[in-house]
C-alpha cells in the first residue's frame, strides 16, 4: 500500500536518475526528490555506487585494425553466410522463420493430401482460398524499422546533448540538472534538399510464382521492406499482386530497374515532393519548444513563489513536453518518408498463363475420370455401410420375429405337397 | 557525426572507411566488455576482434531494425557464452589477474570486482551492462530477453546490494565520496514505500 509520503517507488526514483522514467513520472519524481530527505539520501547512495563502479577502468588497446580483420575485409563477402552469432532481433526472426517453415511444411502435407481430390495446383488452391492475402509480418517489420529510424535520424540538439554525457552521466544527470549548463537548442537543419519520392509500376508477367520470390529478393538486396502486400486470385482471370514497397531513397532507381525485369512494363510513374521547408519549419518549432522547456525547468528549479505557481509551471512543462514529443514523432515520420522511397507495384499474371491451370489435356481428363471413379466407389461403399447401419437393426429384428412362423408355414406347405 | 546505423549500411554497401569508423568507435568498449568478464586480457582482445569478424561475415544479412550498439553487444554476449561454455567452470571474478587500473584506483577496482562477484549472475550482468556499457533498460531487456520491468527491479536490487557491500567493509577510493549509513536498509526501505 503506497503512502502519500513517497509518491514514487524507490526503483522509479532510480529510473529517474538513470533518465529512464516517462516525463510525467519524472516530473513527480523530481518534485518529490527535492523535498524528501530520505529519497535524497537514497539518490546520493545510488550515485555513489555508480561512481564506485566506474573506478574499475579498463584501458583499451586502441590502435589500428588488426591484420586478421584486415584480411577478412579484403576477402569478398558471401551474399548469405550462416554466422554463428545473431542479435536478439535476428534470433527472434530465426525462430519465426523456423515456425513458418514448420507451418509451411504442415500446410504442404495437407495440400498434397487434398490434391488427390482436387485438380487445381496446390498453391493456386491455397491462394484461391485466401483471395486477398495480407502479410502480417510486413506490418511488424515496418514498425520495427520505423522504430529504428529515429535513432539514426535524431541528430537534434537534445539527443546530442544526452549522448555527450560521460559514463557517469546517467546517474549524474539529475545532479547536473540542478545546476545546468546554459544549453541553447538550435535547429541543425537538413543536410540538403529533402524529397519524398514515390514511384508506381504496373507489370504483366508470365511466371507469377517466380515474380513473388524475385520481389522478395529485390527487397533484400536493396535493404527495403514490404509496407503492404495483397495477392488476389480470381477464378476467371489471372492472379494479381499489389504491393507497397519501401526502399532506401538512394536505392530507388536500382530497385525499379530490377522490378522492370519481372515482366512487361504496362505503366510507370515517378513523383518527388520536396519537404525541406516543412522539415526546417518543424526543426525550428522543435528547437523553440525545447528552449521553452529548458526555461520552464530553470524557472521551476529556482522557484520562490506560491504552490499554485509551481503547479502551473509543472503543467506548462508537461504541455510543452507533449508538444515536443508530438513534433519529434512528426519529424521522425518525415525523415522516414525521405529516407525510404515508396514504390507502388502492381504485378498481374498473363491471362494465357491462367488458362494453363485448366486441365485440358488427355492426361488431365483421364486423371479426373479416375478421381471421379474413386469417388463413386467410395461413395457406393459408404452408402451401403450407411444403409446397413441405419436399417440393419430393424431388418434383423423383423427377421428374428418372422423366421419361425415362416419356417413353420414353409414346412407345412412342403408336407402337404408331399402327401 | 554519422550515425552507427548509417555507417553499418555504408559498410554493407562495401565501404571500408565506414567499417574503420565503427571499429574505432566500438573496439575499446568491446574490449572492456570482455576484459571485465574474462581473466585473460589476450582472450578479451581476441573475442573483441571476433566480434568484428562476425559483423563482417554477417554484414550482408544486417537489417537496420535495432541499434548497431545493441547488435554488437548481442554478438559479444553470444561469444562470451560460447567462451564460458568452453571453460566449463565459471571463473569467479575475484580470480581475475591484477587489473591495469589507472591512477590509484587499483585497490578500489579490486574491491569492485569482488563485490560484483557476490551478486547473482543475472543481476551482475544487468548492472555491468548498465554501468559499463551504458545500455538503456530496453536495450538490456532486448539483449537478455527479459522484460524491462525485470531489468529495472533487478538493477535496483543489485545497486542496493552493492551499497550494502560498500557499507559493510569496503574501502573506497579516498577521492570518491564515502557512503554514509542511511537508515533505510534495502528491504526496510522498500517496505516503507508499500
Amino acid at each position: 500500500m503506497s503512502t502519500n509520503r513517497h509518491p514514487v517507488e524507490q526503483d522509479e526514483l532510480m529510473a529517474y536518475l538513470d533518465g529512464e522514467l516517462p516525463t510525467d513520472r519524472a516530473t513527480t519524481a523530481l518534485a518529490h526528490l527535492e523535498r524528501c530527505p530520505e529519497c535524497q539520501a537514497l539518490a546520493t547512495d545510488l550515485r555513489t555506487v555508480s561512481r564506485q563502479l566506474l573506478v574499475w577502468e579498463v584501458d583499451g588497446p586502441g590502435g589500428q585494425i588488426p591484420a586478421k580483420i584486415s584480411a577478412a575485409l579484403a576477402q569478398p563477402r558471401p551474399e548469405t553466410e550462416t554466422a554463428n552469432v545473431n542479435p536478439p532481433a535476428a534470433r527472434n526472426k530465426i525462430m519465426v522463420w523456423r515456425w513458418a517453415w514448420a507451418a509451411g511444411f504442415a500446410l504442404l502435407c495437407l495440400v498434397v493430401g487434398l490434391s488427390f481430390n482436387r485438380s487445381r495446383h496446390p498453391f493456386s488452391a491455397d491462394l484461391r482460398q485466401n483471395a486477398a492475402v495480407r502479410e502480417p509480418a510486413t506490418s511488424a517489420d515496418k514498425n520495427a524499422l520505423i522504430e529504428s529510424i529515429p535513432r539514426q535520424q535524431s541528430l537534434g540538439a537534445l539527443s546530442n546533448f544526452q549522448l555527450k554525457e560521460g559514463s557517469a552521466g546517467r546517474l549524474e544527470l539529475s545532479a547536473k540538472l540542478q545546476n545546468p549548463p546554459p544549453v541553447k537548442f538550435q535547429s541543425p537543419g537538413p543536410p540538403g534538399p529533402m524529397i519524398v519520392r514515390t514511384a508506381g509500376l504496373t507489370l504483366t508477367t508470365n511466371d507469377f510464382d517466380r515474380a513473388r520470390a524475385v520481389l522478395d529478393d529485390i527487397l533484400r538486396r536493396h535493404h527495403g521492406y514490404v509496407g503492404e502486400l495483397n495477392v488476389s486470385t480470381p477464378a476467371d482471370s489471372g492472379r494479381s499482386l499489389s504491393a507497397t514497397l519501401r526502399v532506401p531513397a538512394d536505392q530507388l532507381e536500382a530497385a525499379i530497374a530490377d522490378l522492370r525485369k519481372l515482366g512487361r512494363v504496362d505503366s510507370e510513374s515517378q513523383n518527388g515532393q520536396e519537404v525541406t521547408e516543412q522539415y526546417v519549419d518543424l526543426e525550428a518549432r522543435l528547437a523553440n519548444a525545447r528552449n521553452t522547456e529548458q526555461r520552464l525547468t530553470d524557472l521551476l528549479r529556482s522557484r520562490t513563489g506560491r504552490l499554485s505557481d509551481v503547479l502551473a509551471v509543472e503543467t506548462e512543462i508537461s504541455r510543452v513536453r507533449g508538444e515536443i514529443e508530438r513534433m519529434e514523432a512528426e519529424r521522425k515520420s518525415l525523415a522516414t518518408q525521405v529516407d525510404f522511397a515508396t514504390i507502388n507495384a502492381n504485378v498481374r499474371e498473363d491471362y494465357k498463363a491462367q488458362l494453363e491451370v485448366v486441365p485440358v489435356t488427355t492426361w488431365g481428363r483421364l486423371r479426373n475420370a479416375a478421381v471421379e471413379g474413386y469417388h463413386s466407389m467410395v461413395e457406393g461403399i459408404v452408402g451401403v455401410a450407411l444403409f446397413l447401419f441405419s436399417w440393419g437393426p430393424s431388418l434383423l429384428l423383423w427377421a428374428a420375429i418372422l423366421f419361425f412362423p415362416a419356417r413353420a408355414v414353409w414346412r407345412k406347405i412342403r408336407r402337404e405337397s408331399a402327401a | 557525426m554519422t550515425s552507427d546505423e548509417a555507417l553499418m549500411l555504408e559498410f554493407q554497401g562495401g565501404s571500408r572507411v565506414a567499417f574503420e569508423e565503427l571499429f574505432a568507435r566500438y573496439h575499446d568498449p568491446l574490449y572492456g566488455f570482455f576484459r571485465r568478464r574474462l581473466a585473460d586480457p589476450e582472450r578479451a582482445e581476441d573475442l573483441a576482434q571476433e566480434t568484428f569478424l562476425a559483423v563482417i561475415r554477417a554484414a550482408s544479412r544486417y537489417e537496420p531494425r535495432a541499434l548497431v550498439r545493441t547488435y554488437l553487444y548481442g554478438i559479444a554476449l553470444r561469444l562470451l557464452s560460447a567462451e564460458r561454455r568452453k571453460q566449463f567452470n565459471r571463473i569467479p571474478m575475484a580470480e581475475l589477474g591484477p587489473e591495469p587500473a589507472t591512477g590509484g584506483a587499483a585497490e578500489t577496482g579490486l574491491w569492485v570486482r569482488q563485490a560484483l562477484d557476490r551478486l547473482e549472475a543475472l543481476e551482475r550482468e544487468i548492472l555491468m551492462l548498465r554501468e559499463y556499457e551504458q545500455l538503456s533498460y530496453s536495450e538490456i531487456a532486448d539483449l537478455l530477453r527479459i522484460p524491462v520491468n525485470t531489468v529495472r527491479s533487478r538493477l535496483f536490487r543489485s545497486r542496493l546490494a552493492m551499497r550494502s557491500y560498500l557499507q559493510s567493509g569496503a574501502r573506497p577510493n579516498p577521492g570518491l565520496p564515502t557512503m554514509e549509513a542511511t537508515p533505510a536498509q534495502p528491504d526496510e526501505a522498500r517496505n516503507e514505500h508499500e
